[in-house]
C-alpha cells in the first residue's frame, strides 16, 4: 500500500516555518538585527530597497562566525544561544529558536557574509530558495552582513500579502525604532532607497536616544521612573500629564530588553494617569520591565511580539505603582522653560549598589540587551538634588508666599519658585479626600438652620434621586418634595468660602447632563467626587489668608498626585533658579 | 481756611474717622478725609460709601473753609507731632500744617469732590441710650455670615418692638439673639432693620455708653448721632429669614456646665480637630460630658468634665469654633445647653444674669 504520510523535505518545512517567523520584511529585519545584537554588535546598519521587498541588508560589527558555524547557522534549529530544554526556561538572548536564518533563506535569495573575531577568515554563503548555491572564502572585517533579495520570490501566495513599499518601509522603521530603544549601547542606522530614516549613535541615556529619534521636544516632556518591587523592576520614561495630547501616541514596552506588546500592561500604566488626564488623552510611555527570566515566557509567539508573565496581576499592579510613583513628584508638574531632567548614574532603588548586576562582557554573550539597566549605563533619573528635598521641598517659609490676582499662589521652593493654581490645587485635594471618605472614611455635614429649597428640572431631579445615597456621603442631606423640589437640610463644609447652594446646583446640573469631566469617571462615586471637587473647590478670585494658603499647600502636598488636577490640568508650574539665571543671562 | 487746634484734639478727630477709610479704593477721594470749619470747631469726616463717620472737635477758626487731607499720611503726621498747637491753612491746592518747628505742605483734593453724606430725617427718629445698642451689637455681630451669597445674612437684624429691642445674627449654621427692655423717649414706631456689622462696630467705638443717641432711618440708610459724633450706615435690604420659626421650643435635654471648664476642654481637644470641619463630639451622660475628636491622618483626643445633666444620653457633634465663639460671648459663670437630638439645633444660654441672650448651633453630623 502506498504510504500517504511522509516527512516533508527540509526546504518545504523551512518555507512553512518562514511563514510564521518571517511574514514581511520588517520581521526579517527584526530577526537579523536580533542576531546582530546577540553577537554584541556596537553598530548596526540596515538598508532596504522598495520597502525591503526587493532587497534588505543588515550589517553588523559583532562577533561574526567561522566557516563551520556559518554553514550550521543556516540549518533549522541550529543555534548558539541555547543548548537544551533547561536553557529554554531562562532565556536571556533575543533569538533562540534557531529558525530565523534558515527560514529567511528558504524564501529569498539569501547571502550571508561573515568573518569571526577569532580567526578573521571570511565566508560568503549564497542560498536560493533554501538551496545552498555557493560557499566562498572572502576577505572582510569581523562581523556579519546578511543580504536578502526577492523575499518570498518562491512563495507567491505570501508575496501577494505584502503591502505597498511605503507601508513595508514604515513597518521596518517601526521595528528598528523599537530595537533601538531596547539597545542603547548599539548604534543604529536605517536607510530606505538610499534615504536616511534613522541614525542614532551609541548612548547610555534613554532620553538621549529618544531625542535622537524624535527630537528634544518629546524628550523634555518625559519623566524618569525607576521602581523596584519584589524582584520586578519597572524603569523608563513617562510623559508629564500636562504635555499629553489626544490622538496618536508613542508606546514602547520592553521586558528584559525585548520589545513586546501587551494591552493589559498599557492599561495598567494608564491607570496610574487616571484623574490627571482629560478624556481621550493618552500618555507617551517607554517602559522597561526587568524580572527574573524564569518569570516571563517569551516563547509564546514565533515573532516574540507577545510574552506571558508568570504572575500577570503582579506585573500589572507594579507597572501602575511605578508610573504613579513618577507622577507623584514635583518633577511631574509643568515647568516654565527648560526642564532640568539631568541624567544621573542609575542606581536601582532598593538594590544596594554593590549587588547590582555586573556589566556584561564579551564572555557573556546575550547580556547586551540588559545594558539599559546595568550600572555604568546612564539613564535619566530623578535629579538627586530635588529628590533630597522631598517631601518638604516647599520651604514652608511664612511670608515666602504670595497670592497673585486672588487666583494663583506663588511660593519659594529650594530650587526656585512654584506657582500654584488655587482652584486646581484645591480640586485635587478635595477629590482625593472625597474618594478616601467613600472608601470608608466619614464625611461631616453641617446641619442648616434655614434649609435650602431648590427647584430642579426633571433630569436633575432624576439624578438627585439616583444619587441620593452618594450625595449623602458627600455631606448633602436631602429630602425630595413633590416632583421638582428638593430640600437640603445639611451641607458639606469643605472650606470657609464654600457656597453650598451654588455648589449643589452646579454639581447636579453637571451630573444630570454630563460633562467631559464626569463622563471620564469610572463609577458613580468617582463621578460625584470629581464633580464635587470641581464645584466645591475654592474659586479663582477668592482672596486667601496666609493661613489658608499654607493649609492648602500642606494638604496639596500630602495628596497622592499633587501636580495634577482632576481635569488633566497642571496644578503647579515650576520656575527653577537655573531657568531664572538663564533668562537673566547669568548662566 | 485757617484754623488752630490742639494736637490732642486734632489726633482724636483723625483717629475717630480713620477706621472708615478704605485701605484700597478705586475712588481716590475716599482715601482722604474731609475737614470743615464750624463756628468754633472742626468737623472731620471719613467714608467708604457704606459707612460714614463724622466727629467734631474744638478749634480756633480764623478763616472758614473746607479741605481734604490724605487720611493715612495726616494720621501718621499727627502721631509724630510735638505737643503744640497745630495750625492748618489752605493755600490753593495745598494745605500747610505747622506745629512748633515742624512744617508740612500737603497736596489736597478739592472739598467739592468729597462724597456727600446720607440724608437721614432725624426729626422723625427716636432716642435711645447708646449702651443698649452697644450691648446688643457686641453680643450678636460675631454671628453674621461672611459669605456674600445671602446678603441679608451679612447683616444684623435689629428689631425695635415697643419697649423691647432685639438683635439677631446668623450665618445659617449658628445664631445669636439678644433682647433688652428699653425706655424710648417717644412712642416710636416698630422697626425692622438689617444693619451691616461694620456700622454697628462704629457705634460701639465712637459713642459712650451713657450718650443719648438720636437714631433715624431713611429708605436706604440708618443714622446715629449726638451733638459731637455722627455715624451713618447703609442698610441691607430684606427680607430676613424667619428665625423665630427655627428656634427650638422642645429642647428637653438640659445640661448646665461651667463655662470656663467647658471652654478649656473644647479648646484642648479642638487642637487635633480637622482644620476643615473643626468637628468635636460631645457625649452627654449622667453628670458628665465627654468630649472627643477623631481626625483621620492626625489623631484623636478625649476629655471629660462634670456637668449637671440628667437627660437620656446624647451624642452630638459641633464645629468647635462655633461653640468656642459662643462661650466667649456668654459672660455668666455657668452656661445652659439645651438639646433634643443629634441632628436638631442646640441652644446655649447664660445661667443667671439679667440678659435675655440665646445662641444656637446646628450640629455637624457624620455621614457614613
Amino acid at each position: 500500500m502506498q504510504r500517504r504520510i511522509h516527512i516533508l523535505p527540509d526546504h518545504v518545512a523551512n518555507q512553512i516555518a518562514a511563514g510564521e517567523v518571517v511574514e514581511r520584511p520588517a520581521s526579517a529585519i527584526k530577526e537579523l538585527v536580533e542576531n546582530s545584537l546577540d553577537a554584541l554588535a556596537s553598530q548596526i546598519e540596515i538598508e532596504i530597497r522598495n520597502g525591503g521587498k526587493t532587497e534588505l541588508r543588515v550589517a553588523d560589527d559583532g562577533y561574526g562566525m567561522g566557516r563551520d558555524d556559518a554553514l550550521l547557522a543556516i540549518d533549522r534549529h541550529a543555534t548558539s544561544k541555547i543548548r537544551d530544554e533547561k536553557d529554554l526556561r531562562a532565556i536571556r538572548s533575543l533569538g533562540f529558536r534557531g529558525e530565523a536564518l534558515p527560514s529567511i533563506a528558504a524564501v529569498s535569495r539569501f547571502e550571508l557574509e561573515t568573518a569571526s573575531v577569532e580567526d578573521g577568515e571570511g565566508t560568503r554563503i549564497k542560498i536560493n530558495g533554501g538551496r545552498v548555491v555557493a560557499v566562498e572564502e572572502i576577505a572582510r572585517r569581523p562581523g556579519t552582513t546578511v543580504t536578502v533579495r526577492s523575499l518570498f520570490f518562491n512563495v507567491p501566495a505570501r508575496a501577494k500579502f505584502l503591502r505597498s513599499a511605503a507601508a513595508e518601509a514604515r513597518a521596518v522603521s517601526e521595528a528598528t525604532t523599537a530595537l533601538a530603544l531596547a539597545n542603547l549601547s548599539t548604534g543604529f542606522r536605517l536607510h530606505s532607497n538610499g534615504r536616511e530614516l534613522l541614525d542614532v549613535p551609541r548612548t547610555g541615556d534613554l532620553a538621549a536616544r529618544i531625542a535622537a529619534i524624535w527630537g528634544e521636544d518629546l524628550a523634555s516632556q518625559l519623566l524618569p521612573i525607576d521602581y523596584l518591587s519584589d524582584g520586578l523592576r519597572v524603569a523608563g520614561l513617562i510623559q508629564r500629564p500636562a504635555d499629553t495630547r489626544p490622538g496618536s501616541r508613542r508606546l514602547y514596552l520592553f521586558v528584559n530588553g525585548r520589545p513586546f506588546s501587551d494591552r493589559f500592561i498599557v492599561r495598567a500604566a494608564e491607570e496610574a494617569y487616571r484623574t490627571t488626564l482629560p478624556g481621550g488623552y493618552r500618555p507617551v510611555l517607554f517602559l522597561y520591565l526587568e524580572l527574573p527570566a524564569e518569570e516571563v515566557d517569551v516563547n509564546v509567539h514565533p515573532a516574540k511580539a507577545e510574552v506571558r508573565f508568570l504572575n500577570k496581576m503582579k506585573v500589572e499592579a507594579t507597572v501602575t505603582e511605578a508610573v504613579r510613583s513618577g507622577l507623584e513628584g514635583i518633577e511631574s508638574t509643568a515647568s516654565l522653560g527648560q526642564q532640568a531632567t539631568g541624567t544621573v548614574q542609575l542606581t536601582s532603588r532598593g538594590l544596594p549598589p554593590g549587588q547590582a548586576r555586573p556589566r556584561p562582557t564579551a564572555a557573556t554573550p546575550g547580556g547586551a540587551q540588559m545594558a539599559l539597566f546595568v550600572p555604568g549605563e546612564v539613564v535619566p533619573s530623578k535629579p538627586s538634588a530635588e529628590t533630597g528635598e522631598e517631601p518638604g521641598w516647599w520651604t514652608g517659609r511664612a511670608g515666602a508666599m504670595w497670592q497673585l490676582h486672588d487666583s494663583y499662589i506663588l511660593a519659594e521652593t529650594r530650587s526656585g519658585l512654584i506657582i500654584v493654581d488655587q482652584h486646581s490645587a484645591h480640586e485635587r485635594v478635595l477629590f482625593e479626600q472625597m474618594m478616601r471618605d467613600f472608601r470608608g472614611g466619614k464625611t461631616s455635614s453641617q446641619r442648616l438652620l434655614f434649609p435650602i429649597t431648590l427647584r430642579l428640572s426633571p433630569g436633575e431631579m432624576q439624578a438627585v434621586e439616583e444619587l441620593a445615597g452618594v450625595l449623602r456621603r458627600v455631606g448633602y442631606e436631602l429630602e425630595t418634595f413633590g416632583s421638582n423640589t428638593v430640600i437640603i437640610h445639611a451641607v458639606p463644609n469643605p472650606h470657609p468660602h464654600f457656597d453650598a447652594e451654588r455648589c449643589f446646583r452646579e454639581m447636579i446640573a453637571e451630573l444630570a447632563h454630563g460633562s467631559p469631566l464626569v463622563d471620564s469617571a469610572r463609577n458613580q462615586h468617582e463621578r460625584v467626587a470629581k464633580s464635587f471637587a470641581c464645584k466645591a473647590a475654592v474659586k479663582a478670585g477668592q482672596p486667601l489668608s496666609e493661613r489658608e494658603m499654607t493649609e492648602l499647600f500642606d494638604r496639596l502636598f500630602a495628596s497622592e498626585l499633587p501636580g495634577h488636577d482632576v481635569h488633566g490640568r497642571p496644578t503647579i508650574l515650576r520656575l527653577s533658579l537655573e531657568e531664572l539665571a538663564r533668562r537673566f543671562g547669568r548662566s | 481756611m485757617k484754623v488752630t487746634i490742639t494736637r490732642e484734639n486734632f489726633q482724636r478727630g483723625l483717629s475717630a474717622v480713620a477706621a472708615t477709610i478704605p485701605a484700597r479704593t478705586t475712588l481716590p477721594v475716599l482715601s482722604n478725609i474731609l475737614v470743615e470749619t464750624l463756628e468754633d470747631r472742626l468737623r472731620v469726616r471719613g467714608t467708604d460709601l457704606d459707612i460714614s463717620v463724622s466727629v467734631q472737635t474744638p478749634a480756633e477758626v480764623e478763616r472758614a473753609g473746607a479741605i481734604t487731607l490724605p487720611a493715612k499720611k495726616v494720621a501718621d503726621i499727627a502721631r509724630e507731632l510735638p505737643d503744640a498747637p497745630v495750625q492748618l491753612q489752605a493755600n490753593g491746592g495745598r494745605v500747610s500744617l505747622v506745629c512748633g518747628s515742624s512744617k508740612f505742605r500737603l497736596h489736597s483734593l478739592s472739598a467739592d469732590e468729597y462724597p456727600s453724606f446720607p440724608e437721614v430725617p432725624f426729626d422723625e427718629g427716636w432716642g435711645l441710650r447708646s449702651g443698649e445698642v452697644q450691648k446688643l451689637s457686641a453680643h450678636t455681630t460675631f454671628a453674621v455670615s461672611s459669605e456674600e451669597t445671602r446678603p441679608v445674612l451679612n447683616g444684623v437684624l435689629w428689631q425695635v418692638r415697643g419697649a423691647e429691642m432685639r438683635m439677631v445674627a446668623t450665618n445659617g449654621h449658628r445664631l445669636a439673639k439678644m433682647v433688652v427692655k428699653v425706655t424710648r423717649d417717644a412712642a416710636g414706631q416698630d422697626e425692622d432693620l438689617i444693619v451691616p456689622p461694620k456700622g454697628l462696630q462704629q457705634v460701639e467705638r465712637l459713642f459712650d455708653a451713657e450718650d443719648q443717641l438720636q437714631i433715624a432711618r431713611s429708605e436706604s440708610h440708618l443714622g446715629f448721632r449726638t451733638a459731637r459724633v455722627e455715624v451713618y450706615t447703609r442698610l441691607i435690604e430684606g427680607p430676613y429669614p424667619n428665625y423665630e420659626q427655627v428656634l427650638p421650643e422642645d429642647n428637653d435635654k438640659i445640661c448646665i456646665a461651667d463655662r470656663g471648664a467647658l471652654t478649656a476642654a473644647v479648646r484642648r481637644v479642638a487642637i487635633v480637630a480637622s482644620d476643615q470641619t473643626h468637628r468635636v463630639r460631645l457625649s452627654f451622660g449622667p453628670g458628665t460630658l465627654a468630649l472627643a475628636v477623631q481626625t483621620p491622618d492626625l489623631g484623636e483626643a478625649e476629655d471629660e468634665l462634670g456637668v449637671e445633666y440628667s437627660g437620656a444620653p446624647l451624642d452630638i457633634g459641633f464645629n468647635a469654633n462655633y461653640v468656642l465663639e459662643i462661650l466667649r460671648y456668654i459672660s455668666t459663670e455657668e452656661v445652659r445647653i439645651a438639646m433634643s437630638a443629634p441632628e436638631r439645633p442646640a441652644t446655649f444660654e447664660p445661667v443667671g444674669g439679667d440678659e435675655t441672650y440665646l445662641c444656637l448651633v446646628m450640629p455637624l453630623r457624620l455621614m457614613e
